[in-house]
């Protein structure tokens, strides 16, 4: 056990915006290869700026973030794209390219890479396939449903087979039916070992997962459960009163 | 193919698909970048005619050293055998006979004239020096030595007076086009440069979301980067195609007004002899337009 690294970890990380001091404050925590993490919290809490703290898109104030025991933070500007490929993301919009169909938008991500085409017209169908996208590889995002989209952004966040796979809301403008698909979908991906980091508001959805529960509250964290259940922080708004 | 060569023509199609998707944006650039092409292109192009035409008429420009009936024409041949010396300021000296003179005269002029000449029945012209000078700023001072020379008793008239005005006026409009083409070329580069700048700016500002999606993938600065070159090489490369045919129409139409105007013949001789080089330059400004405007634009919108 003891020579397992952790894949992240956060050492006394604090976030500071000019205009929203703290957004994180003095966290700590480790995320080891593997794990299904659920990040909760209400909006603000600061589950987003973790994640892109993650990602290098923002870095910390004070602390360090590793990743693989590396430190994120000191990761050249140029660096950057090559160690963001570690990494998958998915987002509440989706983040598609408009222009692109759904085939051109998952090898977009193998192009920027230099692979060559043969590579990527043989790769391409096959991860779509696995999202269950398969008869529709040639849609543009606009003639694809929620649902569709988010596989889509599932498909292009695995194709470079990622360690960690970063879910920022990614069913939060979803219905239930497709909400269950891309769970289902994410849990999937994590039963071969990736490790998945999601972020969300759907009370239902983790107390089902029933894996680890870290809960979010204004820049702390107030709770981190191995077999966790959605966390409702106390209200303070009496307190501000 | 080499990893890079493969990641440069990817994002050459990038940018020729983008080009093409954006089809109405396209258009716009392009139509943008062609009128700004036209516009400089036909300003040079009639500079340099308005040139060609006022270096054919002061070509002949000249002086005229018209002598004495009783001056024989073996001292006319000496005293221009005299001027030739003169080769840093004097170009050309030119005899003309009195039998030569009635021939160009009668030539010249209509049937009545000649009839009265002949009722005359003596040649009423005298001989002559043409003179012309290497440099025509040079003439006043010509008349000047000829007025103080060893043969000026020789001399009947010297015909430069009239000519003198002419070759002012010319002077004038040439120092006056030269100076009016140069500062409308420039400003109109720099409108050119403006508008290019600014419409490719809206076309990377419709594309502002995609540049964030691009680098979370994993796309390099330089490879979100360079399809906005090559859109910017399509653009310019459109436009001088558009324009070399803009400016064969215009050829076409001011063609018969430049007829015999400049050593060419006429504009379209112009245009058609210099046609590569015109393509090329035309090429080239409207490339390096659409580049420099597009590597702009990405400096300052597109900070990855």
């Amino acid at each position: 056990m003891a020579d397992i690294q952790p894949i992240i970890r956060f050492e006394n990380v604090t976030k500071t915006f000019p205009h929203n001091p703290n957004v994180l404050e003095n966290v700590s925590v480790s995320i080891m290869p593997g794990e299904f993490v659920s990040l909760v919290g209400p909006s603000g809490a600061g589950k987003s700026t973790l994640l892109k703290l993650i990602s290098a898109e923002e870095i910390p104030t004070e602390g360090e973030v590793y990743f693989n025991e590396r430190p994120v933070g000191k990761i050249n500007r140029k660096h950057l794209p090559y160690y963001r490929r570690n990494i998958g993301t998915v987002f509440q919009d989706f983040k598609l390219l408009p222009q692109r169909t759904a085939f051109e938008n998952v090898a977009y991500a193998l192009e920027v890479d230099g692979v060559s085409t043969e590579e990527i017209n043989a790769q391409v169908p096959e991860i779509l396939d696995i999202v269950g996208l398969g008869d529709k590889m040639h849609k543009f995002p606009k003639q694809l449903s929620g649902g569709e989209q988010q596989r889509v952004a599932l498909a292009r966040a695995l194709i470079h087979r990622p360690k960690v796979i970063i879910a920022d809301e990614p069913t939060g403008n979803l219905d239930p039916r497709s909400t269950d698909e891309i769970i289902h979908l994410l849990l999937e991906i994590n039963s071969f070992g990736t490790t998945i980091l999601l972020a969300t508001h759907n009370k239902g959805i983790v107390d089902n997962i029933g894996r680890r529960v870290i809960a979010l509250d204004d820049g702390h964290i107030v709770s981190d459960e191995m077999h966790g259940k959605y966390v409702v922080p106390a209200p303070k708004t009496a307190l501000k009163l | 193919m080499s990893n890079k060569t493969l990641k440069l023509w990817r994002t050459f199609k990038e940018g020729w698909q983008n080009f093409r998707r954006n089809g109405w944006l396209s258009f716009a650039t392009v139509s943008i970048l062609t009128l700004s092409l036209f516009i400089v292109s036909l300003s040079v192009l009639l500079g340099v005619t308005t040139s060609l035409i006022l270096d054919t008429m002061r070509e002949k420009v000249s002086v005229n050293v018209s002598f004495n009936p009783d001056v024989t024409e073996e001292r006319i041949l000496e005293i221009q055998k005299e001027l030739s010396k003169y080769g840093k300021e004097i170009a050309s000296v030119q005899y003309v006979s009195r039998e030569r003179a009635l021939e160009d005269f009668l030539a010249k002029n209509n049937p009545v004239i000649a009839q009265a000449i002949e009722e005359i029945g003596e040649n009423p012209l005298l001989a002559s020096l043409n003179i012309k000078a290497v440099n025509p700023e040079d003439y006043p001072l010509i008349v000047e030595q000829l007025q103080k020379s060893t043969f000026q008793n020789d001399i009947s008239r010297i015909n430069y007076e009239e000519n003198k005005r002419i070759f002012e006026r010319l002077e004038r409009i040439n120092e006056a086009t030269r100076k009016s083409g140069i500062a409308i070329g420039f400003s109109f580069i720099f409108i050119a440069i403006l508008i290019t700048f600014n419409t490719i700016r809206i076309t990377i500002y419709s594309h502002r979301q995609e540049f964030e999606i691009m680098r979370l993938v994993g796309a390099s600065n330089l490879y979100v980067r360079t399809p906005f070159i090559f859109e910017g090489i399509l653009y310019g490369l459109s436009a001088a195609i558009v324009t070399i045919f803009l400016l064969f129409g215009i050829a076409y139409y001011i063609s018969p007004l430049t007829q015999g105007a400049i050593p060419q013949g006429n504009f379209m001789n112009l245009y058609l002899q210099n046609f590569g080089f015109i393509l090329l330059g035309l090429i080239l400004l409207g490339m390096g337009l659409g580049v420099v405007s597009s590597a702009i634009a990405i400096r300052r919108y597109l900070k990855v």
